[in-house]
């Protein structure tokens, strides 16, 4: 807009010579003036402006992840600031906000997951373009507070055998915390992964181990149990069953490749399992600069 | 500022909002007001109904029109537009073109881009008006609108700001009062360059004013115009009122009823725009005229006069021309040098011209014509017995004259014996052809009112008036007033004196203040008016190149247009330092206030400095990465620096500071010696990789 701007002036200038119209000219000198002192406006728009990531959140992939920002003014206003994400990679919703002198004032930033992890702003660029919207001011911000994105929830097309290795030997699998097992007669609701194959091999009658615990009946989701998947479908896979744990209320436990999560219940401990999920895999550079 | 391709803040394509586009609106209707008189009335008509469908969309009442809707609307004003042009080129025109494209941007405005787009086509609007209005009201108007433009993009860049409006306003008026001292100065000394090119800029549109034929009446006309035609100033003494007569030009063809004149200009090129007299000091000879446009190139002059400005040049029979149609207000300057000596003898070529006549018509005056010649001696006392007829017998002076059709000179002179100055004159250069005379018409201004203050005559348009010239042997063209042997009064008083007992002084301009001019206070407001107006043609708006120059060179030195533009250039650079020299103490005192910023300022320079790429935002942990890439045995003190710059910021509280601060920035410092020592280090090899 700028550069249109100037290119209008100069055409008016032009005419101005052309005519020679000494008002044309003063509207110009005037318009041109203008145009500078804007330049300082806009700039003193942002300067004196403090902008925080007090708080980023936590989603899916594929779902808008909020992150908080704080903005604090200075002595003078910071009006119509924009805040905005670089890249194509993060598309990003932008706002607008007013930030009055010596207060401050909240502005969420919406980015859309694309992968699981961490999930670190690039580079926040906050500007604006007050008074005029001819000229632009912005600055950058690379805030260190990272968001967890979550795997996309999927749920797995069959349910999958998980307790392949305890039914190997032919002994059921004691479950580290778990005192005793029941065995019962399979019935209808129970899953097909929970049905102890060994015995239906031996004896012909589909049977369920129960164990007892003090967490009541815990139920191990493993990583494991869905062979010849892809790591993030397993993971997706997990993420879905955690979820489905946790609206019927369930206790259960996260079992990863060196990683497990003790069952639990509660929304802390499906926050948890979460985050295990989310976190799978990465490298701990990511975590170190959540820590800075 | 910068064209790169961020994602932009104030998302383009969003709805404008209401608050913002009434100012829109409210600055189009007042920029439309100056093009109302010269537009033709179904023009800005239009325009305001497009402006206002577009604020019902806004409120929801109705929707934009469709696209076929639209493109018939456009289809249909253009075909309008055409025929009322009917293929004439002129900035006129083209304006008129402007306009109608504005109209029609209304109904397709739907996004803050569109608004953008609206905002610049107004910011020309503006310009545009000031080509064909100048006055001091027109100009305040502009700005009132532009100002209304200024106002309306706040809001749209911020439009739920708390107290918009108001800060709006105050930001602007501020801004405009900080900002003053430079325009005043930009528009002293930026150098008014000639015109590049020259396009004419009104279509030779019928102007009020006097024109190159005459037919009998046709002044009359111009007597119910209270229109200003030009202000004088003189630089001596004003003359009296018998001799303010302003020549405009000569009319010695008679055909039929109608008198032209018989060597139309001859067509040149169509010159560019030089309305700037100067502006040196009047000599006790010169004035000054302050013409107000005509769309005519002739200018109006006393006789006697030579040209003083070079944008007036003298032609053929003490007439003067300008260099285009005067479709702006023109000043000029002329030098009154006294009765120039007379020529020796008419040419024959001369004679045939100014003794033309039709073959036959108008019997009865021959014969009067005939029969006072031959009771004279001479050509003087020929004109004499003229005159004495005119005054002895009953001829009255009238605006409101009978038709007189056919051998209109006879009906004059024995029927109706009742006209104006046109009839007089015609009958007079009549008479005194057919006596033998080399006589001719001449049509001007005659008279003048002084203005507010006494500086200068106003000459309005019922000023006007047509009067006779003949040629005597031995003393050359001598002027003959038919007008003033008929009604002195004329003469000496105006018309208002000379008709005042027929009541027919602007009878038809109800609105004209000089109508109402024997009530003082209408009197005093509108010549103060007009005075105003004067020293803002004058000064601000005929501040032109001449002009420029004339002032600038009682400054010490020469200024020449070189001079000036490096003066403005140099003026723009001391304004933008200003600026910025306030920015960067306002930056520094943050900078005193904070003597880590600093360091860590040093330090980034000096990470550049060895070959480290560093982006704006980075921080000073990502320096320190950055510097570990380039040069790993830096890396250390690189890191240590940066965990400690964060120790002292986000650590440290406030109860800690003071002393404990102190030593913290003495120890940032040593860190920072170390970290660049080993940056120095590397320097070579980094250069290398």
């Amino acid at each position: 807009m700028g550069w249109l701007f100037a290119a209008l002036l100069i055409v008016m200038l032009l005419t101005g010579i052309n005519y020679q119209n000494s008002l044309i000219f003063l509207l110009t000198f005037f318009l041109g003036v203008v145009f500078v002192a804007a330049m300082h406006q806009t700039h003193s728009n942002l300067s004196g402006l403090e902008l925080t990531l007090i708080h980023a959140g936590e989603g899916y992939v594929g779902d808008s992840i909020p992150f908080l920002f704080r903005g604090s003014a200075g002595k003078h206003d910071n009006l119509a600031l924009t805040v905005g994400v670089e890249g194509a990679s993060q598309g990003s919703r932008l706002v607008m906000q007013h930030v009055r002198p010596e207060s401050s004032s909240d502005m969420r930033l919406v980015v859309t997951a694309t992968e699981r992890g961490y999930l670190l702003l690039d580079r926040v660029r906050i500007e604006t373009r007050f008074p005029f919207g001819l000229l632009r001011a912005w600055s950058w911000l690379r805030p260190q507070t990272t968001a967890i994105v979550y795997p996309k929830p999927l749920l797995p097309p069959v349910p999958v055998d998980h307790g392949v290795s305890g039914d190997e030997s032919g002994i059921v699998t004691q479950a580290p915390g778990q005192d005793h097992v029941e065995i019962r007669p399979w019935r209808q609701g129970d899953l097909l992964q929970r049905v102890q194959w060994k015995r239906f091999a031996r004896t012909g009658e589909m049977a369920i181990a129960e164990w007892h615990g003090e967490q009541g009946n815990p139920d191990w989701l493993d990583f494991a149990s869905f062979p010849g998947v892809d790591t993030e479908l397993r993971l997706s896979y997990l993420t879905a069953l955690v979820l489905e744990r946790d609206k019927s209320g369930e206790a259960f436990g996260l079992r990863l490749p060196g990683q497990d999560v003790e069952p639990d219940g509660g929304p802390a401990h499906t926050q948890r399992c979460l985050r295990v999920l989310a976190l799978f895999g990465t490298n701990g550079r990511n975590s170190d600069r959540e820590a800075a | 500022m910068r064209g790169t391709s961020h994602p932009s803040a104030a998302d383009v394509d969003q709805e404008i909002p209401g608050r913002a586009l009434i100012w829109l609106i409210c600055a189009f209707l007042l920029l439309l007001l100056p093009q109302w008189d010269r537009l033709p009335l179904w023009l800005p008509t239009i325009c305001v109904v497009l402006a206002g469908w577009r604020w019902l969309v806004h409120l929801g009442r109705i929707r934009l029109p469709g696209r076929w809707l639209r493109t018939g609307f456009m289809i249909a004003m253009i075909a309008v537009y055409l025929t009322t042009v009917s293929g004439r080129f002129t900035v006129d025109t083209a304006a008129s073109f402007f306009v109608i494209a504005i109209g029609l941007k209304w109904i397709e405005t739907r996004s803050s881009r569109d608004f953008y787009v609206l905002f610049f086509i107004l910011v020309y609007l503006a310009a545009v008006n000031f080509l064909f209005e100048q006055g001091i009201l027109w100009t305040l108007v502009n700005f009132t609108g532009v100002m209304f433009l200024l106002v309306g993009l706040q809001i749209l860049n911020a439009p739920n700001a708390p107290g918009a409006l108001r800060a709006g306003w105050r930001r602007l008026l501020s801004m405009f009062v900080k900002t003053l001292p430079i325009v005043i100065l930009l528009f002293l000394f930026f150098p008014r360059l000639s015109p590049l090119w020259s396009v004419p800029l009104v279509s030779g549109a019928a102007k009020t004013g006097i024109s190159d034929t005459m037919t009998p009446g046709d002044i009359s006309n111009l007597a119910q115009s209270s229109e200003r035609a030009f202000r004088v100033a003189f630089g001596g003494e004003v003359p009296p009122p018998q001799d303010r007569y302003w020549r405009g030009l000569v009319l010695d063809r008679l055909d039929g009823n109608t008198w032209t004149q018989s060597q139309p200009e001859p067509f040149r090129r169509l010159g560019r725009v030089m309305n700037d007299g100067g502006a040196g000091e009047l000599g006790v000879r010169d004035y000054d005229v302050l013409m107000d446009p005509t769309g005519q190139s002739w200018a109006f002059a006393l006789k006697g006069s030579v040209a003083a400005s070079d944008n007036v040049r003298q032609v053929g029979e003490g007439l003067f021309l300008f260099q285009r149609p005067a479709d702006t207000p023109v000043r000029y300057r002329l030098s009154l040098q006294g009765d120039t000596p007379a020529a020796d003898d008419l040419q024959a070529s001369d004679l045939r011209q100014y003794l033309q006549l039709p073959a036959g018509g108008n019997p009865r005056a021959r014969v009067l014509a005939k029969e006072l010649k031959v009771s004279s001696l001479d050509a003087r006392s020929f004109i004499d017995s003229v005159l004495r007829k005119f005054r002895s017998e009953a001829y009255y002076y009238t605006l409101r004259p009978p038709q007189m059709m056919g051998d209109s000179i006879d009906q004059l002179l024995f029927d109706a014996k009742r006209g104006f100055c046109a009839h007089y004159a015609g009958a007079t250069t009549f008479l005194l052809r057919v006596a033998g005379i080399p006589a001719r018409i001449v049509v001007g201004y005659q008279g003048g009112e002084p203005g507010a203050g006494g500086e200068y005559l106003i000459v309005r348009q019922y000023d006007a008036h047509a009067w006779v010239e003949a040629w005597l042997p031995g003393q050359g063209w001598v002027r003959v007033d038919p007008t003033a042997a008929i009604a002195p009064s004329r003469i000496d008083g105006g018309l208002r004196e000379a008709v005042a007992e027929e009541g027919s002084f602007l009878e038809n301009s109800w609105g004209s203040p000089q109508r109402y001019s024997d009530i003082p206070l209408v009197q005093w407001a509108s010549l103060q008016l007009d005075r105003m107006n004067y020293q803002w043609q004058r000064w601000v708006v005929g501040y032109q190149g001449q002009t420029q120059m004339d002032l600038l060179s009682r400054l010490p030195g020469q200024w020449g247009l070189k001079e000036l533009g490096y003066f403005s250039a140099g003026l723009v650079a001391f304004g933008v330092l200003v600026g910025a020299v306030v920015s960067a103490l306002r930056q520094r005192a943050r900078f005193r206030q904070d003597p880590v910023a600093r360091l860590v300022g040093q330090w980034r320079q000096a990470a550049r400095r060895s070959g480290v790429d560093i982006q704006e935002g980075d921080t000073p942990l990502q320096i320190a990465e950055r510097v570990a890439v380039v040069s790993p045995a830096a890396a250390g003190p690189a890191r240590t620096f940066a965990r400690a710059l964060y120790n002292h910021y986000y650590v440290a509280t406030e109860q800690e500071a003071g002393q404990a601060g102190r030593n913290d920035l003495d120890r940032l410092r040593r860190l920072l010696k170390t970290a660049r020592k080993q940056m120095k280090v590397v320097r070579p090899s980094a250069r290398k990789t």
